[in-house]
């Protein structure tokens, strides 16, 4: 029996680690909110933005939290134009199918390009701060995964108020759930798909750089995040950025809490055992269902 | 690229392909790199396969740098046999199926005289399959897990002193020997799931458990773990008293990094492989005081190669040769003392000479004589080293010993 | 090819020219061992028909249903696995444990469908992609059984004997293996269930309105490629020797097969085997032109993306197409539209997908040639 101390470092750990994971998950489902596709390349992007990062500290010797300045705008960029010049083109009738087939090849295009411009060698942020921690009733919590974590709060908020308190999100809101109505009304629905894929992006923008933060990374490393994130956002109903957010904290610590007894490698089978069970039993998923379409 | 690569498959019966058929073939064989011969002015290819990008890499540029070393120095000595030396190096991207086409490749399509090993014991069994079942010699320079003797392999040998279980022989004396009240009573394992790193850890972990000193914990994690927080937390919550890294590089480091975070202090700490890398110190924020590793190989040996290695090494690259680069040159050292003494150096009947010679007799390299059992396997035992004092010196055993050990460490 | 698939091309393509290329292409095949230069062009030769095998598998899923499985290399692997953990840890003779792994993995492949296929569209990527995602978890974890992360070492069947031999063997075994996949695919292709399961490609709303059996009908055809990647993937671990699980359970397996079988045409019978060859040999040339970097990751992303947004029905019909249009000119006008086409270009579009710009590029050959699918869940 693992003693109330280690339980309460990984509930702590777990929590963390949710938190990016909701961060994460809220990207995935505006994209398949806005347009039905599943963005296979949102992980590949978090990667991208990770070694941004890294790059700017080990090359250029800014802090990695600065390299954001440059990434969110530049994601925000790709997003838009992923959207606007690549899927957009897709048949409507096959979409579903083919989107996924071509963000899978942006996804193994960016790993090829990564691992030729850095090599496939683990790289790591050697940061001033990185064995720092601080103390909170007996358990140790990394300053980088606080900050981490911090980042990944803000990000949620903003993109919270992005969509509930602005124009934007109100036109962007209007045309995941009616998009002949919201048209009607005069909204420019095919250049708000486009900045909703952008906001998407950005999330990968500033995932990537709380992942970079604390943790090695490869070219590889984003097939790692895209299996638990899918198992998330269709666990969360697929869609629905609350319900990802909540399947994202609650699987984050049951994966915690599985490594205990467990280890690491199987703990992670708690997500695609989630996925499974979810299309077979309920393929509406547990947290969106019919609230599928609204915030 | 036909004529001379149709020695095991005569290509005269079946000419008749079709177009297609020809193109294919055209295409993927269009492209010789014709390797040596055997004619006495051709340079002797040696073909290796190396990781040299992927989880690999930075153990694998090492190992090459070791072998071109090993070449240059032969071949400004005169060569082999009169021949230049001439390395033709692979990418295997720390891959098992892939270096198995490459050494397919050089064997089969390349048709180089020697083949030597790859980087990481992983890879090495695969490697030297193809090696075997193509009757070639293997000598290689990172096959030190057990299993790698036990596929009944005849013409694998590997250069360097002692297996991975054995590395820490003289750590798992020394702590034995302690009086038992201070002696470390309980150990925290935790090791990756690989070959080598897992059994220079499980190595101390049997000599340990058989001397009474309990594990608390034993974590494998497999190769490409990024996370190491949850069993950093699972070695802090046991209080262990001592904390042992079945490492590589980056996953010691992330490890340690962890372990540092949650701010647990073992009385002592073991790591393979990453502590002896130089950028290692860098890498974890300086904090090394007290990390000890095993190793097969120090600078100052005095044997009269080692001497001349280490001069020209540092002449070649600008620092001096690590643990990777020596186990590679010595690799080199006993390929060439086997060419030498049969007077060849081929594909076909001269691969059982150069077998037959290294079996019956002692090799003088960088890292000491070596002589190998039946399997392959050396004769020998690893120093330890700790870091006192802000650099990394030998502390085991004491008859080589640069400093004391520093026993308990102090905190990082 | 006599079929629903694609009737013009049938009747242009006279039956005994058809014959003779097919038996041209037999012929290169099985005399190729005889001509390859060296054993490296023998083993590179085993590698592709691997590949031939394994893309012609996909295609009864992808094929028949458009149901896209990136998940089919963890099929393979697991084909793999099982028939060395047979012989290994059960002492099976090889063939046996091969003939088992297959019925093993045909059985793993039921549970998998049964979650994967009743929602439509991306949930069964997801799932195909998770599927390799798991299999890599369990392989690396469970160490006491697969070896873990050092691998799997498979038992030679016929040992002792010389590496080019042993190459030559498995080129023919794989060759027959190939010939009876491209059979059991062409008969469903003439059958009344491969009829049914092209309905479903073409509109499963109405075909199952029309009372075809959908969910039983994908079912039983991902079970029955399933069992064919199974046999491909035991017979390539019999042939190899040594299963990494990073390797055998690989999602860019998958993406190499579904981009052979997209490239060389999903509704032909040798659209993958032409499409494996193209993409199989270019990846050896390449590797040993320009040595092994990480550029072939990106160039088949990049050929993918370019294949999905250009050509999703395959290069060669498309060129195939563009040749008939210069050979043909007037059979443009007699256009023949599907209902689905009709559908699409009637179809108001989803929210953002720009659509006034993306007049019906295809060519008016195939008369039924389905753009209809699925749409989300």
């Amino acid at each position: 029996m693992p003693s109330g101390a280690l339980l309460f470092q990984s509930v702590i750990l777990g929590l963390l680690l949710g938190g990016l994971y909701a961060l994460l998950a809220a990207g995935l489902t505006l994209y398949f909110g806005i347009m039905r596709v599943v963005m296979i390349a949102h992980s590949a992007f978090l990667i991208l933005a990770a070694y941004l990062a890294w790059w700017s500290h080990a090359r250029l010797g800014v802090d990695p939290l600065l390299s954001m300045v440059v990434t969110i705008p530049l994601f925000f960029g790709l997003g838009v134009l992923l959207q606007r010049l690549l899927l957009a083109r897709l048949r409507p009738v096959t979409l579903t199918m083919m989107s996924v087939l071509l963000t899978f090849a942006i996804a193994v295009l960016i790993e090829g390009l990564l691992g030729y411009a850095f090599t496939g060698t683990q790289r790591r942020i050697q940061l001033g701060y990185g064995s720092a921690s601080i103390g909170l009733f007996g358990a140790r919590i990394a300053v980088v995964k606080l900050i981490a974590f911090g980042l990944a709060a803000v990000a949620l908020l903003t993109l919270y108020l992005l969509l509930k308190r602005t124009r934007f999100g109100w036109a962007l809101r209007a045309t995941i759930q009616h998009p002949d109505a919201a048209r009607l009304i005069g909204i420019d629905t095919d250049r708000i798909a486009g900045f909703g894929f952008g906001v998407g992006l950005a999330t990968a923008a500033v995932g990537g750089t709380a992942l970079a933060l604390d943790t090695t990374i490869y070219p590889s490393l984003h097939w790692h995040w895209i299996g638990p994130l899918m198992a998330i956002i269709v666990v969360g109903g697929l869609g629905s950025v609350p319900g990802a957010a909540v399947a994202a904290m609650l699987l984050g610590l049951v994966q915690s809490l599985l490594q205990i007894p467990l280890g690491t490698t199987w703990a992670q089978t708690v997500f695609y055992l989630a996925l499974f069970a979810t299309l077979a039993f309920r393929p509406q998923g547990f947290f969106g269902g019919r609230l599928a379409q609204r915030f | 690229m036909t004529s001379r690569a149709t020695r095991t498959s005569r290509a005269t019966r079946g000419r008749r392909a079709t177009a297609l058929g020809a193109a294919v073939a055209l295409l993927l064989a269009g492209c010789g790199d014709d390797g040596g011969s055997g004619s006495s002015d051709d340079p002797i290819v040696v073909g290796i396969s190396l990781p040299l990008t992927g989880d690999f890499s930075e153990p694998g540029k090492g190992v090459q740098r070791g072998y071109e070393a090993w070449a240059k120095i032969t071949n400004d000595k005169g060569g082999l046999l009169g021949r230049q030396v001439e390395l033709k190096i692979l990418d295997d991207q720390s891959n098992a199926d892939r270096v198995v086409a490459d050494y397919e490749q050089l064997i089969g399509k390349d048709n180089v005289d020697i083949v030597v090993g790859p980087f990481s014991t992983r890879l090495v069994v695969p490697a030297a399959r193809v090696a075997e079942e193509y009757g070639m010699l293997f000598v290689e320079p990172a096959g030190a897990a057990k299993e790698v003797f036990t596929q009944g392999f005849k013409n694998l040998f590997y250069a360097a002193p002692a297996v991975a279980d054995d590395h820490y022989n003289h750590l798992a004396e020394y702590l034995l020997a302690l009086p038992p009240g201070q002696r470390p009573t309980t150990v925290a394992y935790a090791a990756m799931d690989d070959p080598f790193a897992q059994g220079t850890a499980y190595g101390l972990k049997a000599k340990l458990e058989a001397g009474g000193v309990r594990t608390v914990v034993d974590e494998v994690y497999p190769p490409n773990t990024t996370d190491f927080s949850t069993i950093a937390a699972k070695i802090a919550a046991s209080r262990a008293d001592m904390v042992v890294g079945g490492s590589q590089y980056q996953d010691g480091v992330n490890l340690i990094v962890a372990l540092q975070q949650l701010r647990y202090q073992p009385k002592l700490a073991a790591f393979s492989t990453a502590p002896t890398s130089p950028e290692f110190a860098a890498a974890i924020g300086n904090k090394t005081e007290g990390i000890l590793a095993p190793t097969g190989y120090t600078q100052k040996a005095p044997y009269p190669s080692n001497v001349e290695f280490v001069e020209k090494y540092t002449a070649q690259f600008g620092s001096p040769p690590e643990e990777d680069e020596a186990n590679a040159y010595t690799t080199g050292q006993v390929v060439a003392a086997a060419v030498t003494a049969a007077g060849c150096a081929e594909q076909g009947e001269c691969q059982q000479k150069l077998v037959d010679w290294i079996r019956g007799n002692k090799v003088e390299t960088v890292v000491g004589p070596l002589t190998w059992d039946a399997t392959g396997k050396p004769q020998g035992a690893h120093m330890i080293q700790q870091w006192v004092g802000g650099q990394i010196q030998i502390v085991l055993p004491t008859e080589a010993k640069e400093v004391d050990i520093v026993y308990p460490k102090p905190a990082w | 090819m006599p079929s629903a698939s694609d009737p013009t091309r049938a009747h242009r393509l006279g039956g005994p020219l058809r014959a003779v290329a097919i038996l041209a292409l037999a012929a290169a095949v099985l005399s190729f061992p005889s001509w390859a230069p060296n054993p490296y062009i023998l083993s590179a030769g085993v590698v592709v028909l691997n590949y031939a095998v394994l893309s012609t598998s996909w295609n009864f899923v992808g094929g028949f249903t458009g149901y896209i499985s990136l998940g089919h290399g963890a099929l393979a692997g697991l084909g793999g696995y099982a028939t060395g953990l047979l012989v290994v840890r059960a002492g099976l003779p090889s063939f046996v444990a091969l003939a088992a792994a297959t019925l093993l993995v045909a059985a793993v492949a039921v549970p998998i469908g049964y979650a994967a296929l009743r929602v439509r569209g991306a949930s069964f990527v997801i799932v195909s992609i998770a599927l390799v995602l798991i299999l890599l978890l369990v392989a690396q974890s469970w160490a006491s059984l697969t070896g873990g992360s050092r691998g799997l070492v498979v038992p030679r069947p016929f040992p002792g004997l010389l590496r080019p031999e042993h190459h030559r063997i498995f080129f023919y075994l794989f060759a027959a293996l190939l010939a009876l996949a491209l059979l059991v695919w062409w008969l469903v292709d003439r059958s009344r269930f491969g009829l049914g399961l092209k309905a479903i490609r073409e509109d499963e709303d109405k075909a199952e309105s029309l009372g075809t059996p959908t969910f039983a009908y994908k079912l039983v055809v991902f079970v029955v490629s399933a069992g064919f990647t199974g046999l491909a993937g035991g017979l390539y671990a019999l042939w190899f020797g040594d299963l990494d699980p990073v390797f055998q359970f690989s999602i860019l397996t998958g993406s190499y097969l579904v981009l052979m079988a997209l490239l060389g045409g999903v509704r032909q019978l040798f659209g993958p085997l032409v499409g494996a060859l193209v993409v199989g040999v270019g990846l050896e040339y390449f590797k040993v032109e320009f040595g092994n970097t990480p550029l072939h990751l990106a160039a088949t992303g990049l050929l993918l993306a370019l294949v999905v947004l250009f050509m999703p029905d395959g290069v060669l019909p498309a060129v195939g197409a563009l040749a008939d249009r210069f050979l043909r000119p007037a059979q443009s006008s007699i256009r023949e539209v599907t209902a689905a086409e009709l559908r699409e270009q009637r179809d108001t579009a989803p929210p953002g997908a720009d659509r006034a710009a993306d007049p019906p590029t295809e060519l008016p050959v195939g008369a039924v040639d389905g753009r209809s699918g699925k749409e989300g869940p």
